[in-house]
């Protein structure tokens, strides 16, 4: 039975480690060196500077803004989209008639299933130009234009609420995924269980809080990794949607913008790598600490 | 409170809760199909749930003309179905050696991977563009569905990974007492156990790449590059002129085009995907 | 870990990386860049508001007809730094860039780090189709000196363009208005556009600041002359303390706190000049390449006009004193294979058929003195070579913004703050000596 273990293993990791190993972890380890450089990225020549591209992070106020950005959407995405999602597939799933003893999901579910999905197919630059509209600061824009007739005056929404329109937007396209995954793990989890549940009188609301979600655990742990790491990008619809890329004035900075500002337009890349590295050591920090904290048996059935 | 009455309400907050959702998705894209029929003037200026003035498709001809979008999307799916499936191929391939074969580095080799998962691309762009040129594949789609496959390695592990572990020990153990090969083992059996996972994993790659934006930029250039860019490339390419020359018709058509072909693949294989998923989110 | 590809980018990267062998030909009266005659040449266009068919129909086929054996390499991109930066960062650049758009790269950075080549050969070259003149000779005043850095001219800057403020000449008519030249008037003007409900005055806050801290800064020229702006330029102490940007931010400041609508800090620019175009807009700053850029979406009969900037009796320059600068970047990397071929490139551009063609396709004036002389151009072009003759010698111009991105990109959020955010000419000024500061330092 050990025969041929050896070299399954080495041939079944060969080709995947030597594509990574070229292709991004080269790369990283280019960008650490980098980092301890003054390169403006438009030469060959560089000195060495230690320590000195981090020293400045630390006292760069810019960083220090786009990092509260980061911690908003943090606390914001993941808590949304999958308090959104969780509710949503449970309706779809469970919140119509009884047949045959199990709860159906409403009529036309599977309308919404495909509805919600949509916003997930649609690449962020387009995304980005819709939005555009939709937050239009005027009567033009879709959202105003119907504020406009509850005589509510226009919101300056990319002005003023910056942050939250671009986590709206996140939220938007995000929530159509979770529903999708998390209908599916509810499809999977036994009838007899809510059956049971529901003998004994408890009401849908009590059967989504006791059994549905703990029960769910594993998969609501998973999207809140993924969407903790989506919080730390954000970089294409800042990008194509906010006044002067991050602003105004800073207030929809994210890291990823700054560290493009910095490299390429301002021409510091060894500062900007510097700020690459951190951004990597947080997003590490954040995807050990959460797979950490939601650890919790997982519920036999 | 009774059961029922407890279901009645639930089902009519719920429907009024999912329509209004539905229509907050399906809002913005309606009104990105009929800008494509709009005018700059109105589409700035004007009511945007008004209609256009006069129904002129000559925007779709525009983007389909001028912007290539029928050559870039079938670029893109020509890039997006190589790489997602050697992504997938090799990331389960990984994953599951990782998961279920114990020797020396094993978590070594498993951190290594996972560490590039949360690597932002454009900061490293500089030296991947070196990296590329190297190998000689700048500004060809073996080098973009190379890097692609790469950099979704380190998600693709993570999750499979996590998932290879659950599969029950005896079934591989059976096959193997059966004289099934190590490989066979994997193609055969544990490969169809995992379909759930493989089949969310895939989706996820699939949205990834197709939506990737930055990387083709920085590694499909040169002469004659515009022939070979993807969608998102092509869109891009629309925006920045409708910044100039002011066509944002023909960006909304451009949007339209792109968006209808995902829906319907989207809608033709709901029934799978879910079904997919279905069988092992929980287990 | 082996690493397969070790020690291949710190041969890019590392150390100096080897130059490339240039490809030179022999200097001759009929080819005195000394091009060598086969080489291959790699051209990087920007394609934005200009297009790219001003290369490809006019500046490419006049290139290849001198040159019959060579190759033209032609590529085109939106985000020039994305694509180009690797390549100067490994030094194999291509042999001309057209440096422009949202992502263009650092100027000075690439000047600094010596990946410019110095042009003087260029500029004292005989012209290709004007007889007896170099083709220095042959440029508008001060072209050559607004690429010229640490004394020598590296960049050309292609397209000459005028700044004012555009209106519609209709709607003036209509309404019995007419053209103020005196602050008092311009305000009194503002007050009447506001009764008919149109927007007085209004700039593009999303992505074109940088219209509004041109007119900050005029207006800051005109009140303390000239040299307000070299200050700025070459990092004076204090320059952005002076006392005339002070009150120029002052008095645009109120311009934008009582003048302003403020969801046009949320616009982008072609939307606001969409705006203007149906008549919503009194006065809209921008270059003369506006005309072109709404060519599309200009109603019938609207009549582009422009003005300078108003002033004041206590100005040191009059009244007519304008911004006007050549502007768009073209240069030729010092690190290319064909150094000689990308300047002969320019020294096609700069001839006055590929000048000549190039307004023709674009609707924009080149800085080759005469050029366009009898072409057919819009009104709007015409209003703008009119403010220019009257101007005469009173033009200025500023190039902080090309030298030191960091200042750019600072100018354009202090501006949208005093203009729409309720700041103050003092916290302007503040912002952007504390930025300079730090440029300077950092030097």
């Amino acid at each position: 039975m050990r025969h041929g273990r050896n070299p399954f293993v080495v041939g079944f990791l060969v080709t995947p480690i030597a594509l990574y190993t070229i292709f991004v972890a080269y790369p990283i380890a280019e960008l650490i060196r980098i980092s301890l450089t003054d390169w403006s990225g438009l030469s060959p020549e560089f000195t060495f500077v230690g320590l000195d591209n981090f020293g400045k992070i630390l006292t760069d106020d810019k960083v220090w803004q786009a990092v509260q950005h980061h911690l908003l959407l943090l606390i914001a995405l993941p808590l949304v989209t999958i308090a959104l999602a969780l509710l949503f597939s449970f309706l779809l799933n469970m919140g119509g008639g009884t047949r045959s003893g199990l709860a159906t999901g409403v009529w036309g579910s599977k309308f919404y299933r495909v509805v919600f999905f949509l916003p997930q197919v649609l690449a962020v630059v387009i995304v980005g130009v819709i939005f555009g509209r939709v937050y239009g600061p005027d009567q033009s824009g879709i959202l105003n234009s119907l504020l406009g007739r509850l005589n509510v005056e226009p919101v300056q929404f990319m002005a003023e609420w910056g942050m939250l329109s671009i986590l709206g937007v996140l939220i938007w396209q995000a929530v159509g995924f979770y529903v999708v995954l998390f209908s599916a793990g509810m499809a999977s989890i036994p009838g007899e269980l809510y059956e049971a549940a529901v003998i004994d009188g408890a009401s849908r609301v009590t059967v989504f809080f006791r059994i549905t979600i703990p029960l769910l655990w594993e998969t609501i742990r998973v999207a809140w990794v993924y969407l903790g790491i989506l919080a730390f990008d954000a970089f294409a619809l800042v990008m194509v949607m906010t006044i002067e890329q991050g602003g105004p004035d800073g207030d929809t900075s994210v890291l990823p913008v700054l560290i493009y500002k910095q490299g390429i337009r301002e021409s510091e890349y060894g500062y900007a790598a510097a700020l690459g590295v951190s951004l990597f050591l947080l997003t590490v920090t954040f995807a050990a600490l959460a797979l950490r904290a939601g650890r919790r048996d997982t519920l036999e059935h | 409170m009774s059961v029922k009455k407890d279901v009645k309400l639930l089902a009519g907050a719920g429907h009024v809760m999912l329509a209004m959702w539905a229509l907050m998705v399906i809002g913005p894209l309606l009104f990105t199909f009929i800008a494509s029929f709009k005018s700059n003037t109105e589409i700035f200026l004007g009511n945007p749930f008004a209609l256009p003035a006069t129904w002129d498709f000559g925007a779709f001809g525009r983007a389909w003309r001028e912007a290539h979008i029928g050559t870039y999307f079938l670029n893109s799916v020509i890039v997006v179905g190589v790489s997602t499936f050697g992504t997938m191929l090799l990331g389960s391939m990984a994953a599951y050696v990782l998961a279920r074969y114990q020797f020396r580095f094993n978590r070594a080799i498993y951190y290594y991977f996972v560490a590039g998962l949360a690597f932002p691309v454009y900061v490293v762009l500089t030296p991947l563009y070196l990296v590329v040129q190297a190998a000689g594949l700048l500004g060809t789609h073996t080098g973009l569905i190379l890097v692609y496959i790469a950099y979704s390695l380190p998600f693709t592990i993570f999750f499979l990974a996590a998932f290879f572990k659950t599969l029950p020990n005896a079934v591989a153990e059976a096959a193997l007492i059966d004289g099934a090969s190590h490989t066979k083992l994997f193609f055969r059996v544990m490969l169809p156990m995992a379909k759930p996972g493989l089949v969310s994993i895939t989706i996820f790659n699939l949205i990834g790449q197709w939506n990737q934006y930055v990387l083709p930029v920085a590694l499909l250039q040169g002469e004659g590059a515009e022939s070979k860019w993807v969608l998102t490339q092509g869109i891009a390419d629309i925006s920045t002129s409708a910044g100039y020359e002011a066509d944002w018709a023909a960006l909304f058509a451009a949007l339209t085009i792109a968006i209808i072909p995902m829906v319907a693949v989207y809608a033709f294989f709901q029934r799978q995907i879910q079904s997919g998923l279905t069988a092992g989110a929980v287990k | 870990m082996a690493v397969p590809a070790a020690g291949l980018l710190s041969a890019c990267v590392g150390t100096a990386g080897e130059q490339q062998p240039k490809a030179e030909g022999d200097k001759t009266p009929e080819n005195p860049l000394g091009v060598k005659e086969d080489a291959e040449l790699e051209v990087v266009i920007f394609n934005g508001g200009l297009g790219t068919k001003y290369a490809t129909d006019a500046h490419i086929p006049s290139y290849k007809k001198k040159f019959p054996k060579a190759t033209v390499k032609y590529s085109a991109a939106e985000e020039i730094s994305t694509v180009l930066q690797p390549r100067f960062a490994s030094n194999l650049p291509p042999d001309m860039v057209n440096n422009a758009g949202s992502k263009l790269m650092d100027q000075g950075k690439l000047i600094e780090a010596g990946q410019v080549a110095d042009l003087s050969d260029l500029f004292a070259a005989p012209s290709l189709d004007i007889a007896g003149k170099t083709v220095g000779q042959t440029l508008l005043p001060g072209t050559i000196e607004q690429g010229t850095f640490n004394g020598k001219p590296y960049l050309l800057n292609y397209a000459f363009s005028v700044f004012g403020l555009w209106y519609s000449g209709k709607l003036f008519k209509d309404n019995g208005w007419t053209a103020p030249s005196t602050w008092a008037d311009f305000t009194a003007l503002l007050d009447k556009m506001r009764a008919k409900g149109i927007t007085p005055y209004a700039y593009a806050g999303a992505n074109a600041a940088y219209y509004q801290y041109t007119v900050i800064l005029t207006t800051a020229a005109k009140i303390g002359g000239a040299d307000v702006l070299k200050n700025i330029d070459t990092l004076a102490d204090n320059a952005w303390k002076a006392p005339a940007v002070k009150q120029a931010a002052e008095l645009w400041g109120q311009i934008g706190a009582k003048y302003t609508d403020k969801s046009h800090l949320s616009l982008k620019h072609t939307e606001v000049q969409l705006q203007q175009n149906q008549a919503k807009i009194g006065f809209y700053p921008s270059g003369s390449w506006l005309e072109n850029e709404q060519a599309k979406d200009t109603p019938a009969g609207f009549d582009y006009q422009v003005m300078p900037l108003p002033g004041n009796s206590g100005d040191k320059l009059p009244a007519a004193a304008i911004y006007a600068a050549p502007g768009e970047i073209y240069f030729v990397p010092s690190k290319g294979k064909n150094v000689n071929g990308g300047k002969e490139y320019l020294r096609h551009m700069l001839s006055k058929d590929g000048a000549r063609k190039f307004t023709e396709l674009t609707k924009s004036l080149t800085v080759v003195s005469g050029a366009a002389e009898g072409l057919d151009i819009a009104p709007g072009l015409t209003s703008a070579t009119k403010m220019l003759k009257a101007a005469g010698q009173d033009i200025f111009s500023f190039r902080f913004d090309v030298q030191y991105k960091k200042l750019d990109d600072e100018c354009r959020n202090a501006t949208n703050e005093l203009m729409f955010q309720g700041g103050s000419a003092d916290k302007f000024c503040e912002r952007m000596q504390k930025v300079a500061d730090e440029v300077k330092k950092s030097k």
